[in-house]
């Protein structure tokens, strides 16, 4: 065996200061130096030991080498490489053990004349190998304090001992061995890291993949932005067949690339589910059955997923123990409900609840927390904050508001701590003439309570719908049943004329119906977007002239209490606003005779011009042209 | 249906309409009354089976009552429902159309 083993009680040790080289070693000396400049020019561990070990018997002359590192452990050390007649590459040494484990254990270099005059040496291995032991040098390997190792070398090829040159050498030549090994490991972990980096680049990159790309013509948009690499965020979106848009965005437990995985299977999932589930409290059942069988290490998913027709403005979603969502109408914030079933993931049974609201023209925003955690010192922005962030950026498309959004966090010195995902839907730019008139509206008076919006073609086949969808609205005002037939017949009368007159026969055109709530009736808000109508040509025909025509305008201003224009800009079109009051009032029961609303038209005034004060004064509005 | 039957009676041509009458069906209506009154005869109108009927619908109704008094015939109204004769009312037309609760008051009143 080519190492030898001595026993810690040996008397023969020689400690050598290896300090300082002799004079007349110049010629060694710029060998050892070229030898370390080589061999620290080399990156790879192994072939740095190698060659290090290598140089070092040719320096020395020696029949045999060996060059052991300690452990990660740091509890023994390896033999990484060895030369000579026998191979020990692999053996493991104790510290303090042996020649080379003490060495390390009392970080000074030993020397051993004869090793048979050890008792502990291995003669044993010797006789089995034929190489024949005689003298031992071993010397400690360190990178600045830190020991790394030891070297020793055996048998001077001459024959002699080994001298107080040999181990001035030795010592040299192992702390720059040692440097060169320092060296090469820096770079393997550095190429490790860049391997992981390269890695993650890659899932990364494929994380990026799994989101939508961006589609202008839709009226939806996402942002997500990791706090590392990968993101345990996701959003996604897509248009189906018939134009509605499915519509996604989670948050997995935890970051890094647990997260990142289940994040790639839940939007995996949803994208090839919600294809063909139409009813969003399905959809997260079903993903939440297979995430719960699979899932392990206690992840879960939290996850906001719907449906919204940018035909109607009609928009369902279940949420899945996600933050709930931000929805802003036009005029006021829409009160969004906790969520009510608990993330993906857990319960595999757990029960999820669509919900169903016509945006109306207004913005619908699901986000994760890492939006709302964005933090400036002490402060967190929350959904206020970023309500206000929105608001800022008003007017804007929708990608650019988001983008407008998340510049003035990074701008303002907002720090992020989580991965941060963003999805909104703007339905002002949905495509239908209902996002004009809503932003363009003056907003509605303060005591009303908007219920609903309908959006239709200027159709007679859907005159039908619109009624039908009045009738239930007034029945949620109170009205009674005469009350309601008579306001349905007004309202008809309205959207008739925007057909006949604004629109004019046979062209075809968008009418938007807001239904609003007052405490004492209905407000309803007709708008069309034909060129616009001269109120004051709008007038009742004389009701002994019996013909056809004018008698729409005149069951309106009967049935109603208010029924004006309210001015828009030119090229905006037509914004009519038509209120009834119950004829019960606000709280008691009138006295008003049954089948006739107060001032109902019947009165002496009821055939005067457009500015003649007729029933209660209009909502909110000062110049509005009475029809 | 906005038109549910045509039939004759004692030299009438009964019309019968139903359901809701708006700009969608009003067209339906005109045609059905201005066939009819092609004949010569007397037009009734039952509306006992109208739950809606707006002014386009009136304006058919009008326009045959023109046509009918142009050729010496009348067109009357029967069994008129509250919905139809509230609208009437609103119209203040209630006065201009002869109305009937039946048919048989209504070949009564023009024998």
């Amino acid at each position: 065996m080519a190492s030898s083993i001595s026993d810690t009680g040996n008397n023969t040790d020689r400690t050598i200061d290896a300090g300082s080289v002799q004079p007349g070693d110049s010629s060694a000396l710029d060998f050892a130096a070229s030898l370390a400049r080589s061999f620290a020019a080399s990156l790879n561990v192994d072939a740095t030991v190698r060659q290090a070990l290598g140089s070092i018997i040719q320096l020395l002359e020696t029949e045999a080498g060996s060059l052991f590192l300690i452990d990660d452990a740091g509890s023994q050390l390896i033999c990484r490489a060895s030369a000579g007649p026998v191979k020990i590459d692999g053996l493991t040494v104790p510290l303090g053990q042996g020649i080379v484990g003490r060495t390390v254990a009392e970080d000074r270099l030993i020397a051993v004349e004869d090793a048979y005059e050890d008792r502990s040496f291995f003669k044993a291995a010797d006789q089995r190998t034929g190489f024949h032991t005689r003298s031992v040098l071993c010397a400690p390997m360190r990178v600045g304090e830190k020991l790394i190792g030891a070297v020793q070398v055996l048998n001077k090829r001459s024959g002699h001992p080994f001298d107080a040159r040999d181990s001035n050498m030795l010592q040299v030549m192992a702390n720059a061995a040692a440097l060169a090994i320092s060296n090469a490991r820096l770079a393997d972990q550095l190429l490790e890291q860049e391997r992981i980096k390269r890695e993650l680049e890659l899932a990364s990159e494929i994380q990026r993949s799994l989101l939508p790309g961006v589609d202008s013509d839709l009226p939806i948009c996402g942002i997500n932005r990791p706090i590392r690499e990968v993101s345990g965020d996701f959003y996604d979106y897509f248009e189906l067949p018939d134009g509605t848009i499915a519509f996604a965005l989670g948050d997995v437990s935890g970051k890094g690339m647990n997260a990142a995985l289940l994040m790639a299977k839940t939007a995996s999932l949803f994208r090839c589910l919600g294809k063909t589930i139409r009813d969003p409290a399905r959809l997260l059942s079903i993903l939440n059955r297979e995430i719960c069988e699979t899932t392990s290490r206690g992840m879960f998913c939290t996850m906001l997923a719907g449906l919204y027709e940018p035909a109607t403005g009609l928009l369902r979603y279940a949420n899945a123990g996600h933050l709930p969502p931000l929805i802003k109408f036009p005029d006021r914030l829409y009160e969004t409900v906790a969520p009510d079933a608990p993330p993906l993931g857990i319960v595999s049974d757990a029960q999820f609840v669509d919900h169903e609201i016509n945006l109306n023209g207004g913005l619908f925003v699901a986000f994760s927390d890492g939006l709302t955690e964005f933090r400036y010192g002490e402060e967190e922005l929350g959904t206020d904050g970023l309500n206000l962030l929105l608001d800022n950026a008003q007017h804007k498309p929708i990608a650019q508001r988001l983008d407008a959004v998340l510049r003035e966090l990074d701008q303002g010195g907002w720090q992020a701590r989580d991965d941060l995902t963003l999805l909104a839907i703007d339905d002002c730019t949905a495509g239908r003439a209902f996002q004009r008139d809503h932003r363009g509206d003056p907003a509605a008076p303060t005591e009303a309570e908007f219920l609903f919006g309908l959006s239709f073609m200027a159709e007679p086949s859907r005159l039908k719908l619109m009624r039908a969808s009045l009738r239930a609205a007034a029945r949620a005002c109170r009205f009674d049943e005469d009350e309601i037939q008579d306001l349905l017949l007004a309202a008809g009368e309205a959207v008739e004329n925007i057909m006949i007159h604004a629109y004019g026969s046979g062209k075809k055109g968008e009418i938007t119906l807001a239904v609003h709530r007052l405490p004492d009736g209905i407000m309803l808000r007709l708008r069309d977007f034909a060129p616009r109508v001269d109120a004051a040509k709008i007038e009742p025909r004389p009701l002994d002239e019996v013909r056809p025509g004018g008698l729409g305008t005149h069951f309106i201003r009967a049935i109603m209490d208010d029924a004006s224009f309210i001015p828009l800009p030119d090229g905006e079109g037509n914004l009519l606003e038509l209120v009834k009051r119950r004829r019960t009032g606000p709280e008691t029961v009138g006295d008003s005779p049954a089948g006739v609303p107060p001032d109902s038209g019947v009165s002496p005034d009821s055939g005067g011009g457009s500015d003649s004060p007729r029933g209660k004064p209009g909502v909110g509005m000062d110049s509005k042209d009475r029809i | 249906m906005t038109v549910t039957s045509i039939k004759e009676e004692q030299g009438r041509t009964v019309i019968a309409l139903s359901g809701e009458i708006d700009l969608e069906n009003a067209g339906d209506v005109r045609k059905a009354l201005l066939a009819a009154l092609k004949h010569k005869k007397d037009v009734l109108v039952d509306l006992s089976a109208v739950s809606y009927i707006d002014s386009s619908g009136i304006a058919s109704l009008v326009e045959g009552l023109q046509v009918a008094r142009k050729q010496k015939n009348e067109l009357s109204l029967v069994a008129v429902s509250a919905r139809a004769l509230r609208v009437l009312e609103l119209a203040r037309l209630d006065k201009v159309f002869s109305i009937h609760p039946d048919i048989a008051s209504a070949i009564a009143a023009r024998p």
